[in-house]
Order: C-alpha cells, then sequence, then structure tokens
C-alpha cells in the first residue's frame, strides 16, 4: 500500500462536472482500471483520495493534483496507463509520484496560474500595468462571514494579455491560490471591470493552468 | 473563433452535465460515416431517463449497427429550456450536441401517462410539427414503444408508428425498413408507412379510422390501408435467455436515480394481481439463467466501475434460481467490496437471512405492498397474501432489527366499503401489535410504520379495464376516513395526489380525441407533469375545456361490450379472460399463480417462457 500524488489534466467535455461528482467519478475509474484503493478505517469505510483545492464548475485544467492510497503492485507507469485507460475522456493523468508521509504538501499551494478568455468592449483600451499600479482593489468578495469589501490588491501577482482563443482579450494572470489565502478568478475580471472602465468583460472562460507554491514553482 | 451557444447557456444553468453527454461508454461515431441518426428520446430529466433499463438495451442494440448512431435525448428542465428559447437553441441529442430537428428517426419511449406534454413541448423545442400529418420527408420518423403504446390513442396522431412489446429485434427491423427508404429517396412516406406496418408488432394509426357512437363511445376500428393488420399483437422475446443484454453501460456524472448496474432475473409475472397492467402485458414470464447473469454481473461491474448491483424484476422472489444467483454474487460483492441491493423480495426465512447478509450494518427501511386492507379485497384483486403471510412477516422483520416499515396501499379499488378502508388502519395497528408482543429484548426501538396510499387507476389490458374510477371527492373521502381511524401516533399516513391519479387515468384509457387537449395543454404551458413544482392542474382543465372535452367521461364505467379505444390491440392475454377475471374478482375468488396452474389467459400463444415449463 502506497501514496501517490496524481497531476492531472480536465478538458472542455469534462469541464461541468462538480467536485463530488468528480470525486465518484475517479473512485468508478479506479475499480474499471483494476487498482484496489486503500479504504479508510472506521465505521463507514471510503477510498483515501484528496484533491487539493477543487475546480470549480465551467473550468478546465491542465495540473490539477490529488493525493491517493493505492494498494497495487502496478508500477508507477502501468498506473498512468490504466487509469488513463479507464477515465472518461477530457481526463487524462499527466505526471504520478510515490509518495512518503505528507510531501509534497498541499498545504504548500499559495497561488494558481489561470488563462481568462473573454469577450469584452474595449480590449485594446485595457492596461495590464495601469491596472497592477492600484496600491488598493477594493470589490466585494465572499468571506466567511458574508460578502464584504475587500482589498484584493496583495492577492494578484500578476496580470499579462496574451493572445485570445475564443473571446475578444485573453489574460494570464497569477493569483493567490490555497487555504490562508483565495482569489476566484471572477472576483479579478470584477475588479478589472471596477478599475479600467474603459474596458467591460462580458462572458468568460477560464482555464487553470498550474497550481503554485509561494516560489510559483508546481509542487510536482 | 467564439464562444458556443451551449457553453454560454451552460453557464447559467443548474446540473449542466446533465447536457453535455461524454460520460464513460457513451458511444461517438463520426456522423459521416453512419447513414442514420437516431434519436432514443426519454420524454423526462436526464435522472429518470438515465435509470432506465429499456434505453440502455436499445441504445447499445443500435450502435452496434454500423450503419446507424443512436444518441440519447432527454427533456430540459424549465431552467434549461428558458435559455434554450432566449438564445434559439433547438433541442439537441447529448452525444452530438446536434439539433434532432432533421434526424431520421425519433424513437420516444412511453412509460407513463404524464410525460405526453413533455413530448409535445420537446417537439415544439426542436422546431418539429408535432403532428404525423403536417411532417414531410424532411423531418425525422417519430415511432414510440413502451408500456403506454398499447393504448397510444391519445397521442396516435404525433406518431408515425408505435412498436407494441419487446424492442430488441423489431427496432431493428424498423431500421432495416427505414434505411431502404431513404436510400431510394426518401419519396413517400406513405410508402415508407405501408412497409414498416407488415411488421409484426408494428401499429401504424393513421392506418385505421376510429369511427365514434354518438355518445362519443368507439364504434369501430378499421384498418384503410391494405398493409395494416386488422389486430396488432406485441412483440416478446421468446429465449430470454439468449437475448443480447448490453455488457457495457454508460455511467452517468451526476447522480441519478438508479445509479447502478441493473440486472434483469427475468421478464413477465407469474402473480396475475388483477389491476396490474404490467402484470399482464409482459406475460409470459422467461427467465436468464444464474449462469448468464453471473457472467453479465461481472463484465457490467467491472466495464462501469459501479459500487452498487441490483436485481430488476417484477417480483424477484419468484426467481427460480434465487438461491444460486444471490449465492454467486454474494461472493463477487464481498470480493469487490460492492453492494447488492434486491427489490420486491417477499419476506421468508431464505429472504430474511439473504438481507442480513447484504445488509450487514444498516436496517433499511422496508416496503410491503398489501395493496388492500381486509382479506376480502386482497382477493377482488388477486393479491394472494394473507393477514396471516403479512403478520408473519411483518413479525420476523422486528424481530430481525428492522424498524422503519411501509406499507403500501391503493384505495379506490372496485367493490372498495368504507370497511375496507378502515381494514387499512386495522391492519397497520396490528403490524405494531406484532411488535410490542415481541419482547423488549427481542426487538430494535423506536417503531415507525408508514401506511401510504396512492389512488387506483384502471389501466388497459386488466381485468378492470372496464372500472369506474373513483372522483376526486370520493377519494378524499376515503383519505379523510382512513386518517381518522389510524389511532397510534407510531403510525403516519402519507398520500398520493389525486389530481395527478385523476389525469393518469384519464389518459390511460383515452381515445383519439385527446390529442388537441395535449396540445392545448402544451400551448397554455403544461409541461413535467409528474413533478410537484410544475404540474398545474387548473390549466389542464382549461385545457379539457378550450377543446370541448369532459375528461370525468373517460373515468366512467365502460360497458362489458363496448368497443375500447385499444380493440385493435393485443397482448396475448385474451380478452374473454379478462371478462372472467373481472367475474372472479366480482366474487372475491383468486386465481392461482401461473407455475401452481395455467389460468389459460392466452398469451400461451407465443409459445414461450413459463406456460412450457
Amino acid at each position: 500500500m502506497s501514496n501517490y500524488v496524481i497531476k492531472y489534466s480536465r478538458g472542455e467535455r469534462v469541464k461541468y462536472i462538480s467536485h463530488l461528482d468528480f470525486v465518484r467519478m475517479f473512485h468508478r475509474a479506479v475499480r474499471r482500471a483494476g487498482i484496489d484503493f486503500v479504504f479508510s478505517s472506521g465505521f463507514n469505510p471510503h477510498p483515501i483520495m484528496t484533491v487539493a483545492l477543487p475546480l470549480s464548475v465551467g473550468v478546465t485544467a491542465d495540473g490539477e493534483l490529488m493525493r491517493v492510497g493505492f494498494d497495487s503492485e502496478f508500477s508507477q507507469e502501468q498506473i498512468v496507463t490504466l487509469l488513463n485507460d479507464s477515465l472518461p475522456d477530457g481526463y487524462k493523468i499527466v505526471k504520478l509520484i510515490k509518495c512518503d508521509g505528507k510531501t509534497p504538501d498541499f498545504n504548500s499551494i499559495e497561488k494558481a496560474e489561470y488563462i481568462i478568455d473573454a469577450e469584452c468592449t474595449g480590449a485594446d483600451k485595457l492596461s495590464c500595468e495601469d491596472f497592477l499600479k492600484n496600491t488598493q482593489i477594493v470589490v466585494p468578495k465572499r468571506t466567511k462571514s458574508g460578502e464584504k469589501d475587500t482589498d484584493i490588491r496583495e492577492m494578484i501577482y500578476s496580470v499579462e494579455k496574451i493572445a485570445p482563443q475564443n473571446g475578444d482579450m485573453a489574460l494570464k494572470v497569477c493569483i493567490a491560490a490555497g487555504n490562508s489565502q483565495n482569489l476566484k478568478p471572477e472576483t479579478l475580471v470584477a475588479a478589472i471591470n471596477k478599475y479600467c472602465p474603459d474596458t467591460q468583460i462580458g462572458f468568460f472562460s477560464v482555464h487553470r493552468n498550474a497550481l503554485l507554491d509561494k516560489d510559483g514553482k508546481e509542487l510536482i | 473563433m467564439s464562444f458556443t451557444l451551449k457553453d454560454k447557456i451552460l453557464a447559467k444553468v443548474q446540473k449542466p452535465t446533465r447536457y453535455t453527454g461524454g460520460e464513460l461508454n457513451s458511444v461517438i461515431k463520426d456522423p459521416d460515416s453512419v447513414e442514420i441518426r437516431y434519436g432514443f428520446v426519454f420524454p423526462d430529466t436526464y435522472e429518470i431517463a438515465m435509470s432506465h433499463l429499456g434505453i440502455k438495451i436499445l441504445y447499445h442494440t443500435l450502435n452496434e449497427r454500423a450503419d446507424t448512431w443512436c444518441e440519447r435525448v432527454f427533456a430540459p428542465w424549465s431552467d434549461m429550456q428558458e435559455q434554450m428559447e432566449e438564445y434559439g437553441l433547438k433541442l439537441f441529442a447529448l452525444e452530438s450536441g446536434d439539433a434532432v430537428t432533421h434526424f431520421d428517426i425519433l424513437g420516444i419511449t412511453l412509460q407513463y401517462e404524464l410525460c405526453y406534454s413533455n413530448i409535445v413541448n420537446m417537439l415544439n423545442l426542436a422546431g418539429i410539427p408535432p403532428l404525423a400529418k403536417d411532417r414531410g420527408p424532411e423531418y425525422p420518423i417519430i415511432c414510440g414503444g413502451g408500456p403506454c403504446a398499447y393504448n397510444a390513442e391519445p397521442i396516435a396522431d404525433i406518431f408515425d408508428f408505435f412498436m407494441l412489446g419487446e424492442g430488441e429485434e423489431s427496432i431493428h427491423e424498423t431500421t432495416d425498413v427505414y434505411l431502404e427508404w431513404k436510400r431510394s429517396g426518401k419519396k413517400d412516406k406513405r410508402e415508407f408507412l405501408e412497409r414498416v406496418a407488415k411488421i409484426d408488432g408494428v401499429y401504424v394509426p393513421s392506418f385505421y379510422d376510429v369511427i365514434y357512437n354518438e355518445d362519443n363511445t368507439v364504434k369501430s376500428i378499421t384498418p384503410n390501408n391494405e398493409n395494416a393488420k386488422s389486430v396488432i399483437k406485441k412483440r416478446i422475446m421468446s429465449d430470454f435467455d439468449k437475448t443480447p443484454a448490453p455488457d457495457k453501460i454508460i455511467v452517468p456524472f451526476g447522480e441519478v436515480v438508479h445509479d447502478r448496474v441493473m440486472l434483469e432475473i427475468f421478464r413477465g409475472c407469474i402473480r396475475g394481481c388483477r389491476f396490474c397492467q404490467a402484470g399482464y402485458v409482459y406475460r409470459p414470464v422467461r427467465e436468464r439463467s444464474a449462469k448468464t447473469l453471473t457472467e453479465l454481473a461481472d463484465k457490467l461491474l467491472s466495464s462501469s466501475g459501479y459500487d452498487e448491483i441490483s436485481l430488476s424484476s417484477l417480483s424477484t422472489s419468484d426467481y427460480r434460481e434465487l438461491r444460486g444467483l444471490t449465492d454467486c454474487l454474494l461472493k463477487m460483492t464481498e470480493e469487490k467490496k460492492i453492494g447488492l441491493s434486491l427489490p420486491s423480495l417477499r419476506i421468508d426465512n431464505f429472504s430474511l437471512e439473504l438481507m442480513n447478509k447484504v445488509q450487514k450494518v444498516r436496517k433499511t427501511g422496508i416496503t410491503f405492498a398489501p395493496e388492500a386492507g381486509t382479506q376480502r379485497l386482497r382477493d377482488v384483486i388477486n393479491k394472494n397474501i394473507t393477514e396471516e403471510n403479512i403478520m408473519k412477516s411483518a413479525g420476523m422483520l422486528f424481530r430481525g432489527g428492522w424498524t422503519n416499515v411501509k406499507l403500501y396501499f391503493m384505495i379506490g379499488l372496485p367493490t372498495e366499503t368504507e370497511e375496507d378502508v378502515e381494514g387499512i388502519a386495522a391492519l397497520a395497528e396490528r403490524v405494531l401489535g406484532e411488535y410490542f408482543a415481541i419482547d423488549k429484548e427481542e426487538r430494535a426501538k423506536n417503531i415507525n410504520i408508514t401506511v401510504s396510499t396512492s389512488s387506483f387507476v384502471p389501466k388497459p389490458f386488466t381485468a378492470f379495464q372496464w372500472e369506474k374510477q373513483n372522483t376526486r371527492t370520493q377519494l378524499i373521502e376515503k383519505q379523510k376516513i382512513l386518517q381518522n381511524s389510524i389511532r397510534s401516533r407510531r403510525i403516519r399516513y402519507s398520500w398520493h395526489d389525486n389530481k395527478t391519479s385523476y389525469l393518469e387515468g384519464v389518459f390511460a384509457r383515452g381515445d383519439r380525441r385527446l390529442c388537441d387537449v395535449i396540445i392545448e395543454a402544451v400551448r397554455l404551458g403544461c409541461k413535467f407533469d409528474g413533478w410537484g413544482e410544475h404540474f398545474d392542474f387548473e390549466k389542464w382543465m382549461q385545457a379539457f375545456k378550450n377543446c370541448g372535452i369532459d375528461p370525468d367521461w373517460y373515468l366512467r364505467e365502460r360497458d362489458i361490450d363496448e368497443v375500447l379505444p385499444w380493440e385493435h390491440i393485443s397482448v396475448g392475454v385474451t380478452k374473454n379472460f379478462f371478462k372472467k377475471e373481472r367475474e372472479k374478482a366480482y366474487r372475491a375468488e383468486t386465481t392461482p399463480n401461473c407455475r401452481e396452474k395455467c389460468a389459460g389467459c392466452g398469451v400461451a400463444s407465443f409459445g414461450a417462457g413459463v406456460c412450457y415449463e
């Protein structure tokens, strides 16, 4: 019995799957793959599986992370192949490492890189530099004690324009993610709409490139 | 590039995975490589549709054809419908996301009468004219099947044809005929219908003229085309053990009602309860062998990854190899940490032992279905269960640690009196007494008995097809009587809404004049009538009024010599048998089950199953 950390991607077709549905789907995929999960002990045993910062509904991703316990004789390469053959199209295991104890620690995730592809007016009028020059960026943000006006400036590390795929403008952003501080891409979009009134973002899609530690490095 | 309409819409609706497809084992084909685009329509939500076994069977078998791509088409929930209407997105198939407007065939499964409004609503959403006569060859051929097809007269004008009975073979035969017609240029729809009408079990409603008497009863139903049979007889799969079953099933992302592997152990029922349409129309009983089922279970579990498997049939205890099958399945499920559920079991020593093996920790609720409160009325409906049986089973359950018992009854059954209704309460009290008669040390705490009633709806092809349905006032009166007769606080009473039963009754024994009402009701906004939050009785009543049709009339007692709207359909059980069963019911005389003694119902004409055991 070993612990593994798995890095996986999620594509367009499966992006609307909720976290709970994803967990159930993954359990079934593991069964189909013929791999035995390690079950928790206790009255109602369940497979051991932890997902780092579950994705929101509608978001695609390249580098999601989960930790699982498998009771398996298969090699790491075999596990990756078996799982990829059993997952529905749209999910793909890109990396798997065996790990001991708590490292890598999902609590060390502090940032995430996203691509926001947006339909908007005044795309050319948006200056990312000017936006980041604001020393305070105050928007309503949901906290534990309800929605409150919050300064999110220090949760934004970078915002840059890249070529859009579907919309009029695309932004590659690095923002706070994790258990201590977390900023949702939609909150950042609201901030841009507020602080850069010449640019108004309407419908947008979100893609999470990677989950990063405080140095901006991926965990695996 | 730009965002798709569907992307924008799905961001705004609940449970978007209802609409995305892409589940494991769903079938994707290249549309250019097939000749037939087939939409398999279940006119209800994704969660209901994906719980249905029939769709899994037919989807699988159609997709085995290289010439056909069968996709699923379900009713969008109202939030989705609003968005679709706002953005102009047409009803689409789940696999490809393509609009179904110009598919080749739409096969609609007819599971219950209350889905009729959804059928019209879905056709409207697809931009397809709902009436068959308004659809030229540019629109899909619309066919139907399932239990409501046995009397599909209220929706006859919508459909090009129906397939009666089990569809595993006829769905291929009709598709073959379609393919030939398509290859020959799809000129005249009539030409296709004439060819398809020759297939056994196929009913082309437009080839029959229905003439009415002055009092609106049916005078005659006569074929108006030489290819139409005078009586259309349902189809069955004679050798059920050899009938192909899918070994791969689609695994939904979101939770659905029956989210597990379903193992169909047999078709039909030996019991012959006189109110039960399923018990008559699925005759004769045909079983799958325990060996076939064990192999199938293994394949289905490995291909789906499900952690639960359930046996499916009308009465699990009547399966002859139950012990052998459950032994094999328990071995498999224990090894793989899989749950086994066993619905419709009769309570006896064997089943109790089985349930104890299956649910090692939790004792979930148990439902009993005595159906009627007194022995006399149970004999009338031929529910071959005595009070002694019920008490004995209840005692066994209580000793086994179960304390959550639901007793299910029908009110409004033929010949029912006040005494029978009060008998329901009395029976529940005696079941409670059985609990208290057990030593405190031997029973679990907190007994909880729920009495639940639904309203009896007379159905075609049953011994009660001629009966008058109770009025809503009568039913409410009976519910009150029952509520007042229940004394103990340990017994809870819940009842089924009688407005939906009323509508169900109208359509179950309805005729072709009702089609206008359905179309009018949808125009007024009716849909999802099986869903409390959508069902709008007043709108339906308005629709009847606007069409000048009195719905009460359909609930009347039918004269024994009356031409019934389904007179031209045969399920194999003879009308004469139903008549005799009705007379026996009036004498409170029971009929033994098929394995005890053949009652001569007529289905031996199929040359299969229990009739030849």
